[in-house]
């Protein structure tokens, strides 16, 4: 399953020697992380909002990645952050973002409201009890109304029933009049910026059901003689992993009929992803992420403002710019695509009993965690001279005592057999799943973080936390 | 022909020759089993009665429900049966995928609930399929429903055996057909015909057809997916052929505009891969052969389905005064006016103010003293001539200013004497801070 590899992360690959000086000096696993190539995704957003005439704001969920280059760099340019607790709030803050530039999401306790309130942050508020405490906080610290927006997160559809997964966070749209209330008796306090919508899901329906519930909640908030300005329809655009729709087909049914048992076992101990045989039919669900992708990321957001709304009968794009709201989107792995990768070292490579190909490396599945994340994508074998060998295909393991710490259940293809020493890159994935799961478990070190960024006809590198926005060649 | 029900007429379908003028082989005469002349239109109309009848006395003293994981032809015969019957239906499926089923469905009573799509923050111990997801909230909810499990229930495959094969067997004079083509969805009909015709001839081929994994093609599952049907045995075929939607496509228009059988994409998959396959031995045949395949459905609940994959196929014809057919030239004469001057010029000209925004958005704010004329609704008024008088001055005005400015351009090349353009629309108003009202 060969990676997608674009951009700068391909002129990286191709210096193998100081990929392993790096590591070298900094040990193994290594997160790499492209700062610049945030922007240049940032633009394919902002371009969507040119075809179909939107305005509004790209917001980064802070959340999928923990980089501080890429926060400076975010602060550098036009887009906002969205951060989900008070450490990500005040870390963008000492990277130079202003208030007015940040959304604040997720649960959020007395602390946080505050420090979000004081910057002028916008605060995404999750529930009735949110938006009283914010209201008190403000009241008692005597600071100016902050602007709010109302998080939804369940709807009524027409016609024929969308079921959704139930969310955590947010207010069912049949609550809305008793939030108006809140607001209603906070109106010094709190300013309705808009609505906002997240959902666990890639299901473009349920999308439209959400985005369709919430430009009628904003009709109900002029009702109410608010004036919302704005809709946060969130992230979830999802991106695409690898380069090839045939090897992700072939591959997808090779499994499937491995787990039928009528082809050998691809995976450790016939791991089925989700899938199981009952009496020669397949049951279960395969729970993979769907890494071959055509519709992700802006593209995501094309299609979902093109689809004509369920119940108001026009198209997305064209609702929001008729009624003037502006758009917000929140996209998180989707934002990173291609911004990051993570090199492991070999630390042994052996025969198992059975036979099988098991090869060690200095990291563990927490490091790299494409495995919890159920991404099947190979890992580039870096390496200086040509290859004259025929592939073959291992497991990876990690460097935990622990029989579950494995990189990938599945087998993965590498051009030749790897040596100790030599090195491993992951691609992709120091964008989105480094942070997630990274841990001290069993004192294992966790991953140090370098910056690489184009430089003359080359590029360089430094420490994550050493990286401005003015190192780097720019246009 | 005279019947008591409808649910008599089900089955007897005729057999119908393609004329080999059409399909070009020599050596192989090729019939059309039409299923869809089945009463509610499709070969799902033989399983769904076959499965509901056995339960059905019972589910009707108690009012129970029928209940199918089904979004498509299955869901519509049982959807008759049930409101036959009095009793609710109820589907749930993985996604409708065909729109104009979805509505017929409504239509016909039934209630449908789609279930969710993939998380995308993947929770690797999620492992609930739509299948275990339907089972459990059946036992949740306790008794009470009349499951029919297409995908499972023996009487499925049953209907085909004894109905569907020995109907295409009598009508070929008892010999049956040397190759059978059958699209393989629930594996129902192409299980149940199957294992009939090879009862009777042994050296029948079997051919199954399945759909390219990536593309859709509605009732047909993709080479992974008929892993997923209990009735699915890969012994029954004697191979399996991948079809793609536009192939299944490029078949429907043979059989629609040359055949005159107006079946479905389903239908035009089973044709598409019958020729390919005999036309790859059609060549080495020494002795005549028959071949059979089905017409599983009508074309007709497929027009959102060919506008999607062919919209050239139903092309519209060139509409007079359409917007489309403005040039740059009429564009750059149109006169637009900014805030301030369309602010006076309305007080003192008193133009109409023609709003061309949805009327969700309108009666959420506009300008004072503005009309509502919806662009969609504004394009077929302007295709009969001038919606106002040609001397009456005329501000149009939309989100932005640039549709607005192409309906004057029309406007004023149809004889408008003085219909102008808001710039910037009414974005540029709010933000210039002119009065917008809602009342």
């Amino acid at each position: 399953m060969t990676p997608q590899v674009s951009g700068l992360l391909q002129d990286v690959l191709a210096h193998p020697g100081v990929l392993s000086g790096m590591v070298e000096a900094l040990g193994s696993p290594l997160n790499v992380v492209v700062p610049q190539k945030i922007e240049e995704n940032a633009a394919t957003y902002r371009s969507v909002y040119g075809t179909h005439r939107l305005t509004g704001q790209v917001y980064f969920a802070h959340k999928a990645n923990r980089s501080t280059a890429l926060i400076r760099e975010l602060a550098a340019g036009e887009i906002g952050v969205d951060v989900a607790s008070l450490g990500e709030l005040q870390h963008v803050l000492a990277a130079g973002f202003a208030g007015d530039r940040i959304m604040a999401t997720g649960p959020k306790d007395a602390d946080f409201l505050w420090l979000a309130a004081k910057v002028g942050a916008i605060v995404n508020a999750d529930s009735e009890q949110e938006l009283t405490e914010l209201a008190e906080i403000t009241a008692r610290h005597r600071m100016p109304a902050v602007r709010a927006m109302i998080r939804l997160s369940a709807f009524d559809s027409p016609g024929v029933k969308v079921l959704s997964r139930p969310s955590r966070f947010g207010v069912h749209q049949r609550e809305l009049p008793s939030v108006f209330d809140i607001l209603d008796r906070h109106r010094d306090r709190i300013e309705l910026l808009g609505v906002s919508y997240h959902l666990d899901t890639n299901g473009l329906d349920e999308k439209a059901l959400a985005l369709d519930g919430c430009l009628l909640a904003m009709h109900d908030a002029v009702t109410r003689g608010f004036a919302p300005r704005a809709i946060d329809i969130g992230g979830g655009f999802g991106a695409n992993y690898l380069a090839d729709r045939d090897e992700w087909e072939s591959y997808t049914t090779e499994l499937s009929k491995s787990v039928l048992g009528t082809r050998p076992s691809m995976t450790w101990q016939s791991h089925g992803y989700g899938l199981r045989a009952e009496a020669g039919t397949l049951r279960g669900a395969l729970g993979i992420y769907p890494s071959y992708r055509p519709v992700a990321g802006a593209r995501y957001l094309d299609e979902l403002l093109s689809r004509t709304a369920p119940s108001l009968g026009r198209p997305f794009a064209t609702l929001l710019m008729e009624s003037m709201y502006d758009l917000y989107i929140e996209p998180g792995r989707a934002l990173v695509d291609q911004c990051g990768l993570t090199l492991a070292r070999v630390a042994e490579v052996r025969s198992t009993a059975a036979g099988e190909t098991m090869v060690r490396l200095e990291a563990n599945s927490r490091d790299i965690s494409a495995e919890d994340h159920a991404v099947f994508m190979d890992p580039v074998f870096v390496c200086d001279d040509p290859i004259d060998a025929d592939p073959v295909g291992v497991y990876l393991s990690g460097n935990l005592c622990l029989e579950d710490d494995l990189i990938t259940r599945r087998r993965v293809t590498l051009p030749r057999m790897p040596v100790r020493g030599e090195l491993l890159a992951f691609v992709n994935t120091a964008g989105y799943f480094m942070d997630f799961a990274a841990d001290h478990a069993l004192m294992q070190p966790i991953a140090r973080k370098v910056a690489v960024y184009p430089a003359g006809d080359s590029w360089r590198w430094c420490l994550d936390d050493q990286y401005w926005p003015v190192k780097g060649n720019r246009e | 022909m005279k019947f008591d029900s409808i649910l008599d007429v089900i089955g007897d379908t005729p057999l119908v020759r393609i004329d080999p003028g059409v399909h070009g082989l020599r050596n192989v005469d090729l019939y059309a089993k039409m299923e869809m002349l089945n009463p509610f239109g499709s070969v799902k109309d033989r399983p769904a009665w076959n499965m509901a009848r056995a339960g059905l006395a019972e589910a009707v003293e108690r009012g129970d429900a029928i209940v199918e994981l089904s979004s498509g032809n299955t869901a519509k015969a049982l959807a008759v049966v049930a409101a036959m019957h009095g009793l609710p239906f109820k589907s749930v499926t993985n996604r409708m995928k065909v729109p104009e089923l979805k509505d017929l469905l409504l239509l016909l009573g039934a209630q449908i609930e789609e279930l969710p799509g993939q998380t995308e923050c993947l929770d690797p111990t999620d492992s609930e399929d739509p299948l275990t997801r339907m089972y459990r909230m059946l036992s949740e909810e306790g008794n009470g429903h009349l499951h029919t499990d297409q995908y499972f229930n023996p009487r499925n495959p049953e209907a085909h055996r004894v109905g569907t094969a020995p109907e295409i067997i009598k009508d070929l004079d008892g010999e049956g057909p040397d190759i059978f083509i059958a699209c393989v969805g629930t594996a129902g009909s192409s299980t149940g015909v199957a294992t009939v015709l090879r009862e009777n001839n042994p050296d029948v081929r079997v051919v199954g057809l399945v759909s390219t994994k990536s593309d859709f093609i509605p009732g047909i599952r993709n080479i992974d997916e008929v892993n997923e049907v209990g009735l699915f045995d890969p012994n029954n075929y004697d191979v399996l052929e991948p079809v793609s939607a536009q192939q299944a496509i490029d078949g429907m228009l043979v059989l629609n505009r040359r055949c005159g059988i107006l079946g479905g994409p389903t239908a035009g998959a089973a044709y598409f891969g019958a020729v390919r396959h005999l036309a790859s031995i059609d060549a080495t045949l020494e002795t005549r052969k028959s071949a059979v395949f089905i017409v599983c459905d009508r074309v007709e609940s497929y027009m959102s389905y060919v506008r999607r994959l062919r919209p050239e196929l139903l092309k519209q014809p060139a509409r007079p005064n359409s917007l489309d057919t403005v040039t740059e030239d009429e564009l750059c004469s149109v006169e637009s006016m900014d805030v301030t001057a369309a602010r006076d010029w309305i007080s003192v000209e008193r133009p109409v103010v023609v709003d061309l925004r949805g009327s969700f958005a309108y009666s959420t704010l506009h300008i004072e003293g503005s009309i509502n004329i919806v662009d969609e609704l504004f394009d077929e008024l302007v295709r009969g001539g001038l919606p106002f008088g040609a001397g009456q001055p005329a501000l149009l005005v939309c989100p932005v200013g640039e549709k607005s400015a192409r309906y004057a351009a029309l406007l004023t090349r149809m004889g408008h004497r003085d219909v102008r353009s808001l710039r910037g629309g009414v974005v540029a108003w709010r933000d210039a801070g002119a009065p917008l009202v809602r009342d």
